[in-house]
């Protein structure tokens, strides 16, 4: 089936996309919610999307040498409920706005790769805008257990790095570290505190750098460190990239 | 001589109506240790010459050096009772041999901690005061003590050979003496006995239960040798000859009657009946030895049917005095005899305790198993400390069997405690390599220990940090834990002379809080290793044994300081938000004291986490005005789970609020283990959740981002309710005679002292001044007031209370000034974070 991978640049909508290529689908198309370019805004809080990063979304799609749709979020979480049914100004509109006109684009594209692990929250919402759109939903990682996900994905060869982190006992020193790197501490994390070692409660966001789909991979040179929220045992703190450039493998 | 062996004492083991477990409890250097001596001198270990000279009980070199007891410690012994005797024992007996566990504590109060550990596992207590300094501070905090853990006391008013040879006290101020000491000890017993189920516990002379006499001369007894004795001669029944023989019950020796009036108009002056039959003839003893006429003094000897070796009638004055009173009433056989006779064996004692002692509901096989003290039911065994090997950095488990029987290999379920019942925290199962019974410096291998008896365990030291419960039943609860009347308020931080002997020192630092129940051991975020301790005497031994047994390393000591604590002092004046790190969970929180009464109540465990809610709702209700609806809905106390502050939800009708219960209840463990002022532990604060709002997903919601916002929150709200410090405050009581006051309030007033009690003692010049003095300005107190009086002050101080200092954290002044000293010791930034660092935007 032909498929467009909603990314966002972390490491599962990645992942996900590997497990698509391997059961035969074929990616088209990938397609990303970024925050309003003129508010300067790189950290939403989101309850749908990751945005720390998004800046950099587009390498990715040079990387695959695939075509690059994105949409501006402009609605906010207005249905916090679990489920979700249509409302106006929600951000779920956005991404419903965004996957319709990749497929106005791409009629021939079935299905949607989405990186969710455990999030009901926002597989419901993605099921519920590809239902609205007729496609396919297609996330493997759905309630994979996190502590081997993230041992599998590390060695496939995902290389990603943390952009942001978000929960007890991380802290700004863990930005810009390697999954590879951070996969004892997450380990630890998640013995102690019970935090989720795939970030998926929002522990922590990461960006790609390189993975076997990608034809070419991304170097950061200059990046920035933002502190979001001072905390001392849970400091909310990103890393905003301002320069990169794309080297082939 | 040893008058028994292990297998004998083994067999007696079985026999449990015929068990008597206690300890020895005093004020210091009022006799236990010398007295106990003299009990173990009876039981056969050490020979009887030495009964007074060598403290059997003192197993180690400084407790000898300084003559007070550190650590406690336990013996074996055994004891018969003759058909007369047997038949005053209240309870059922089976046969006439007693096996009597008794463990000796010290009385420096700098130690009671190892008393609430003695008093766990015994049933009975043998309360020793001084004659002369009558019932000092010590007493009072050790038989409140015991009647928390529901022990029955008998009293021995000791050192009466000092009142009579050095106060030369006639027979009449002895009696009122007496009198008044006994008074002094019901007034406190019945000020703190708990109601109801174990009926009076005041000691009355004449009904045996107490005993007067000379530990170090080891002679003592009670009415009822006095009245058997004359019993026979009169020919009435003992136990009204034992009424005659107390009170204002007069003998007039010419007419041989009993009257209720000092004086007869018609056949002159009568005699008090304690005067005339118990205390005449140990004053002739004392009369005639002292004043050199061995001729009369053995004339009375031959009267009174004691029995003098040849070797003997050569001895003069006060050593003869000492041979005649030791035959004439021997101390063991009198005080063996109150103690076989008065306290409860462990099956009578168990039925009442059992509620105070297990968590559990009352009618589980466990709480049923200890009810009945039943060696067959399942195994309830309860360590209440752990004791130091001569194999460096082990230790014997020390403890008592309630239920069931433990035996050596047997596989046992050891819960600490922070176990709940269900859950895995805290819990290991293992097998018990060996039990053994532990008698004063020796221990003996036995096969197994039935219920009602106290023992020690090889093997289990890894898996408990001091205290814990050891079953084999998986419902079980735990046994409460003990509440200590000390509270390690006093710190010091060390460090290793040598670097490389820090592995050393932090290793050693484990076994020290292992090794004893009050110590706490920490490691600071600047990695300063501090030791807590209830004052600097106990501080001292600590450092000691660090140094010498512990870690063996030389070491540095830093300057005695307090520990504070954290509290607020008004309700916070709006809701503190905070966020979750991922901005999708919010939690508003307000802070305010919880006063000083409920604050109280809660440190003394009338208020606690284990208590049934709606019972407990009920009180907080009546008695503290709080409202129903909150009383009922207090989530957590904290820290360790058992602290002062409360987590309370007063949210109405939210999403998600239980399920993220444990998250809260962590951060909040977190915030009040480490104020937002200087890291200190919170004390009398209540938390208030006074709404959520929660993110939908569970997964949004997990412990990494509830408990940072809840901690978060707190912080928040105790800096938006004027965040205060309270520091510890030392009852100190000073005896010293009235020619020393002027040095006892000098040295008071330059410390901050403050008096409130000032008593002298009927017919002497002494002087018992009581008073509180800060902590903080207790360090070298002792050797200020000694120089201040020429040695004539001797001051115990004793924890009694927090007070709160004036002024707020945030503002400018003293207690700014303090935190800020305590931020830099802890190598924290000078200035403490403000609101706008732990407070939201919405």
């Amino acid at each position: 089936m032909k498929v467009v991978a909603l990314i966002s640049g972390g490491k599962d909508s990645t992942y996900n996309m590997m497990e698509c290529f391997k059961h035969g689908h074929e990616i088209v198309a990938l397609a990303h919610a970024h925050p309003p370019y003129n508010t300067g805004k790189e950290e939403l809080d989101s309850f749908l999307f990751q945005t720390v990063g998004s800046s950099a979304v587009y390498a990715i799609a040079e990387c695959m040498e695939l075509p690059f749709f994105h949409k501006e979020i402009r609605g906010t979480a207005v249905t916090q409920e679990l489920g979700y049914t249509v409302t106006k100004d929600d951000e779920t509109e956005d991404l419903y706005a965004l996957l319709k006109e990749v497929k106005e684009h791409n009629p021939e594209v079935g299905a949607v790769s989405v990186g969710a692990i455990f999030s009901s929250y926002q597989g419901n919402r993605v099921q519920h805008v590809c239902d609205r759109l007729g496609l396919k939903m297609l996330a493997y990682l759905w309630h994979r257990d996190q502590v081997e996900l993230l041992q599998e994905m590390v060695s496939n060869g995902v290389e990603a790095i943390l952009i942001k982190v978000a929960a007890l006992g991380l802290g700004s020193e863990d930005l810009g570290k390697t999954l590879s790197e951070m996969t004892p501490k997450l380990l630890k994390l998640h013995e102690k505190y019970g935090i989720h070692p795939c970030g998926e409660g929002g522990e922590f966001e990461s960006f790609t750098l390189d993975c076997p789909l990608f034809k070419k991979r991304i170097v950061v040179d200059k990046s920035e460190t933002i502190t979001h929220s001072e905390d001392q045992v849970a400091p909310v703190v990103y890393l905003s990239i301002k320069q990169l450039h794309i080297v082939p493998k | 001589m040893v008058n028994f062996t292990i297998d004998q004492i083994r067999g007696l083991m079985d026999k449990i109506s015929n068990i008597r477990n206690m300890s020895v409890i005093a004020h210091v250097d009022h006799g236990k240790s010398t007295l106990t001596d003299s009990l173990v001198a009876k039981a056969g270990i050490i020979s009887s010459a030495k009964a007074g000279e060598t403290r059997f009980t003192d197993t180690r070199q400084d407790e000898q050096d300084r003559g007070i007891t550190i650590k406690s410690t336990a013996i074996s012994m055994y004891f018969e009772l003759d058909a007369e005797q047997l038949e005053d024992v209240k309870e059922k007996t089976d046969g006439n041999g007693f096996l009597i566990n008794l463990i000796d504590s010290p009385g420096h109060v700098d130690f009671s901690s190892e008393v609430t550990a003695a008093l766990r596992v015994t049933d009975g207590a043998l309360v020793v005061v001084d004659t002369i300094s009558g019932v000092s501070v010590q007493t009072e905090t050790v038989l409140r003590q015991a009647l928390t853990e529901m022990i029955k006391p008998v009293v021995m008013i000791n050192k009466v050979d000092r009142a009579m040879l050095e106060r030369q006290l006639p027979k009449e101020e002895l009696y009122q003496n007496f009198r008044r000491v006994v008074e002094d000890v019901n007034v406190n017993i019945s000020t703190f006995q708990s109601e109801g189920i174990m009926g009076d516990l005041q000691v009355y002379p004449d009904a045996g239960t107490v005993a007067f006499g000379s530990g170090l001369h080891a002679w003592g007894f009670t009415l009822r040798q006095f009245a058997v004795r004359y019993a026979k001669k009169f020919g009435i029944d003992r136990n009204r000859m034992m009424k005659k023989l107390w009170g204002d019950n007069f003998f007039n020796a010419k007419t041989k009657k009993w009257s209720s009036k000092s004086t007869d108009p018609l056949n002159g002056n009568n005699d008090r009946g304690f005067n005339m039959f118990a205390l005449e003839p140990i004053y002739k003893i004392f009369d005639a030895t002292m004043n050199e006429r061995k001729d009369e003094a053995f004339a009375l000897a031959d009267k009174l049917e004691i029995k003098i070796t040849s070797e003997e009638r050569d001895l003069n004055g006060k050593l003869l005095l000492k041979v005649l009173m030791r035959k004439f009433l021997p101390a063991a056989e009198a005080l063996m005899e109150m103690i076989c006779i008065h306290l409860p064996s462990p099956k009578v004692a168990q039925k009442y305790r059992c509620a105070g002692l297990y968590e559990g509901p009352l009618d589980d096989v466990c709480a049923k198993g200890i009810q009945e003290c039943d060696p067959k039911g399942p195994l309830m065994l309860y360590v209440s400390k752990m004791v130091p090997t001569s194999d460096k950095g082990r230790f014997y488990a020390f403890g008592r069997v309630f239920s069931g029987t433990a035996a050596s290999g047997m596989k046992v379920r050891i819960q600490g405690p922070n176990y709940k019942p269900g859950k895995k925290d805290d819990l290991f199962v293992k097998s018990i390599q060996r039990t053994i019974l532990m008698m004063g410096r020796f221990i003996e291998s036995i096969e197994d220990c039935p219920a009602g008896n106290i023992l020690g365990l090889v093997g289990i030291d890894q898996y408990l940090l001091k205290s814990g419960t050891l079953t084999t039943e998986e419902t079980a609860y735990n046994m409460r834990v003990m509440k200590f009347s000390v509270s390690p308020v006093v710190q010091v931080a060390v460090e290793v002379k040598n670097q490389q002997d820090l592995p050393k020192l932090i290793e050693g630092l484990k076994r020290l809080s292992k090794s004893d129940p009050c110590v706490m051991t920490l490691t600071s975020e600047s990695g300063e290793h501090i030791i807590a301790g209830a004052g600097e005497l106990h501080l001292e031994i600590c450092l000691k044994d660090l140094e010498d047994d512990h870690a063996q390393v030389p070491i540095k000591k830093g300057e005695p300081v307090v520990g504070y604590r954290e509290t607020v002092l008004a309700e916070s004046y709006d809701n503190a938000l905070a966020k979750s790190p991922n901005k999708h969970n919010r939690i508003f929180m307000k802070a305010q004291p919880l006063g000083e009464e409920l604050t109280a109540a809660m440190e003394e465990g009338k208020i606690t986490p284990r208590d049934d809610v709606k019972e407990r709702g009920r009180v907080l209700v009546e008695n503290y005005e709080w409202d129903p609806n909150d009383a009922r809905k207090i989530w957590a106390f904290e820290p360790e789970n058992n602290g002062s502050n409360l987590l309370v939800d007063t949210t109405k009708a939210v999403q998600y609020l239980n399920e993220v219960k444990d998250h809260c209840v962590n951060g909040f463990r977190w915030a009040a283990k480490t104020g937002p002022s200087a890291e200190e532990p919170m004390r009398g604060c209540r938390f208030n959740i006074t709404d959520v709002a929660l993110h939908a997903d569970s997964i949004h919601r997990g412990a990494g981002q509830i408990m940072p916002a809840c901690r978060r929150a707190i912080y928040a709200s105790v800096l938006m309710a004027q965040p205060g410090l309270q520091e510890p405050i030392y009852l100190v009581e000073i005896q010293c005679p009235d020619s020393a006051m002027g040095g006892v309030y000098s040295v008071l007033n330059r410390r901050r002292g403050e008096v409130f009690d000032e008593e002298q003692r009927p017919g002497t010049s002494q002087m018992t001044i009581k008073a509180y003095l800060p902590v903080n300005e207790s360090f070298g107190f002792v050797t200020h007031l000694r120089a201040e009086t020429s040695g004539q002050a001797f001051p115990q101080s004793v924890f009694d209370h927090w007070s709160t200092m004036s002024g707020t954290t945030t503002e400018p002044g003293k207690v700014s000034e303090i935190v800020k000293g305590v931020r830099l010791r802890k190598g924290l930034k000078e200035e403490m974070l403000g609101l706008d660092h732990y407070y939201d935007k919405l």
